[in-house]
């Protein structure tokens, strides 16, 4: 690829002043976080993948409280659509107050983890569990099958999945899971003023890509400099989706914790729903080696899930736990990162940042063009 | 914790009820300020004895955390000294010449099997501080819970050939180089904490179950509770520890699940 020499264009308009400030290299780096959005890629694990009748009744199941087992409760009420599919909650309300923040639910296709102590491997078992957690849904294999049976949803269900009362309940509750996985997978966000500016860049179009706010782009280049936050939030998704200690107590009460991945995958290890297993689709198990090979490891104990940062202006308040309000504070708490509750040898890329009110501002303002909102 | 890892343990080894029953000697475990606030010394205590933790060489930064525990569990808690009143000292201390008054402070009022676990890497040894600390190891005996490199092993044992060394984390070294060391120096032990490539899935790594074939008298197990909250991993460490272990022969299952430090302390 050439290069473009010193990458830096000047506009001078009268008094307004615009300019690209990234070297070549971090326009490279800053090239990896697209295109947005991605192509689509049907799950072959999900036989209804991408079928639009699929995607209707899993938006229509989303929002109902039929799959909760005393209709108290429906996907929607933790997942909010009109609030980037969480809630402003610190953590979840479900039938008592869970343990985790809620995380929202876009952008979930084809990742190789879900949830953010990565308990399944596939969307359709991550939209499975909480229809039969007892804290949320509550719903047994059963009771989901007579509910589904009673409802309005039946002839949709059946026209897709054929005769309810001739199926297993086990095999009602995987199709209601995999309807709601091919509704999930169509729930991507949307363009932003980043991948405008990523796009100009790839164009070679700097006019274009000088329009970009000068604070934002310097808030990048921490971001791929050092804060070195790429290290972790990486690929058009922002996330490396693995799991990570960044250093957020995992205190639930004063004798429990978060187990984090160490219970996550505990769950996947001991789960007939994954890739590996039966209830796959797909005859060739593909992505199946992940749940194959991994291995357990101490350092799994209180990470969790990189989340992704598309949209992230929209989902606060921030990390497992809820614990930060706003993006100011989880700048903050990198920047002062208690680097004293972290292995010697475990999460060696974090450190004291200790940034400038400016470079947090600038962080900041990064971040807010990841989304289509900011802040008032 | 336990109700996690039963069906993985039945379901790979098949043999849950024998395993459990193997007591541990943590040789690696922190008490230190932070996790004093937030887990109180009892709760402690309850959490290796519920983990069937027979011993544990405990230290702490400052101090006071060990010696709340040793109160809490005496039976169990075999006190450490470490050279930190905060954790954040661990890449500064040797340069710190206060740091010799307050080991020598707590050394002329407490008893303490061992000075550790300490952070030293390479020439980091030949500091004044660190080389007067190994001289009130040796005025008194102790043993030495070193995490770091081969280059400051080796400079230990030149300071004092006759040391006792625990090598936390057998340094994070490979295993043929870990056999390396112990054949090098007999005096030599080395903990398994917060290092999990021993075993995948039901298997002992080849290169480690030679080393523990090579050396089945100097190796033991370790939590290495870091953070307050890594306390509530002691549990499962056991866990995961009886479950891997069980896969070696009895006798070197045995030594390192618990003999081998209980060995280590009563050598001279």
């Amino acid at each position: 690829m050439r290069l473009w020499g010193p990458a830096v264009l000047v506009i001078l308009t009268g008094a307004v002043r615009a300019e690209v400030l990234l070297s070549e290299e971090e326009i490279q780096q800053t090239l990896s976080f697209g295109p947005w959005p991605p192509s689509f890629q049907s799950d072959p694990s999900n036989r209804i993948s991408n079928d639009a009748r699929a995607i209707a009744l899993g938006a229509a199941l989303f929002t109902d409280p039929v799959l909760s087992v005393d209709g108290a409760f429906s996907c929607a009420s933790c997942h909010d659509p009109k609030q980037a599919f969480t809630t402003s909650d610190t953590r979840a309300l479900g039938r008592v107050l869970l343990d985790r923040n809620t995380p929202s639910l876009r952008n979930l296709s084809g990742l190789r983890w879900y949830g953010w102590g990565g308990k399944s491997d596939s969307l359709w078992a991550a939209s499975l569990h909480p229809i039969i957690e007892e804290q949320e849904m509550a719903h047994n294999k059963e009771s989901l099958k007579s509910a589904l049976s009673e409802s309005s949803f039946i002839d949709d269900f059946e026209a897709i999945f054929g005769g309810i009362q001739s199926q297993d309940p086990e095999l009602v509750l995987v199709n209601t899971a995999k309807t709601l996985s091919a509704y999930l997978e169509t729930l991507v966000t949307e363009r932003t003023q980043f991948d405008d500016f990523r796009d100009a860049l790839e164009r070679r179009d700097l006019t274009e890509a000088a329009h970009y706010p000068e604070t934002a782009q310097r808030g990048l280049q921490l971001f791929l400099g050092r804060g070195n936050c790429v290290f972790c939030h990486n690929s058009p998704g922002f996330s490396n989706n693995e799991f990570h200690d960044a250093g957020v107590p995992y205190f639930l009460n004063e004798t429990e914790v978060d187990e984090g991945r160490f219970g996550g995958l505990n769950f996947l290890l001991s789960s007939a729903y994954t890739l590996g297993g039966d209830w796959s689709d797909d005859p060739d198990k593909r992505g199946a080696w992940a749940v194959r090979s991994v291995r357990r490891s101490h350092s799994d104990f209180g990470t969790f899930r990189t989340p992704s940062l598309r949209g992230v202006a929209e989902t606060a308040p921030y990390m497992h736990n809820g614990s930060l309000n706003d993006l100011d504070a989880v700048i903050r708490h990198y920047s002062e990162i208690d680097t004293e509750r972290l292995h010697t040898d475990g999460e060696a890329i974090l450190s004291e940042l200790n940034l400038s009110e400016q470079e947090i501002a600038d962080l900041v303002a990064f971040l807010e063009t990841l989304s289509n909102v900011t802040r008032p | 914790m336990l109700k996690y890892l039963i069906p993985f343990t039945i379901s790979v080894f098949g043999n849950a009820l024998i395993a459990e029953e193997r007591p541990i000697f943590d040789a690696h475990i922190h008490y230190s300020h932070d996790a004093v606030d937030l887990v109180p010394p009892e709760q402690v205590a309850k959490i290796l004895r519920d983990a069937g933790v027979r011993k544990a060489l405990v230290s702490s930064s400052d101090d006071n955390g060990t010696q709340l525990l040793l109160a809490a569990a005496p039976d169990i808690v075999v006190p450490a000294l470490r050279p930190y009143r905060r954790r954040g000292e661990i890449n500064t201390w040797m340069h710190d010449e206060t740091v010799i008054d307050y080991l020598e402070a707590n050394l002329s009022k407490n008893e303490y099997k061992a000075i550790g676990e300490f952070h030293a890497y390479g020439d980091d040894i030949k500091t004044p501080v660190i080389q007067r600390m190994i001289a009130l190891a040796k005025e008194r005996n102790l043993i030495l819970h070193h995490h770091g490199d081969r280059e400051a092993v080796d400079l230990i044992f030149e300071t004092w050939p006759e040391a006792r060394v625990l090598w936390a984390h057998s340094g994070f070294d490979d295993p043929a180089s870990v056999v390396d060391a112990l054949d090098t120096y007999p005096r030599l032990w080395a903990d398994l904490a917060f290092r999990s490539d021993m075993v995948s899935r039901g298997r002992v790594d080849p290169d480690w179950k030679a080393a523990f074939e090579a050396h089945p008298d100097r190796f033991m197990v370790g939590t290495d509770t870091f953070a307050p909250e890594r306390w509530y991993y002691v549990g499962p460490h056991a866990d995961f520890s009886r479950e891997w272990l069980d896969l070696l022969p009895d006798q070197i299952a045995d030594n390192i699940a618990f003999a081998n430090a209980e060995r280590l302390l009563a050598s001279e």
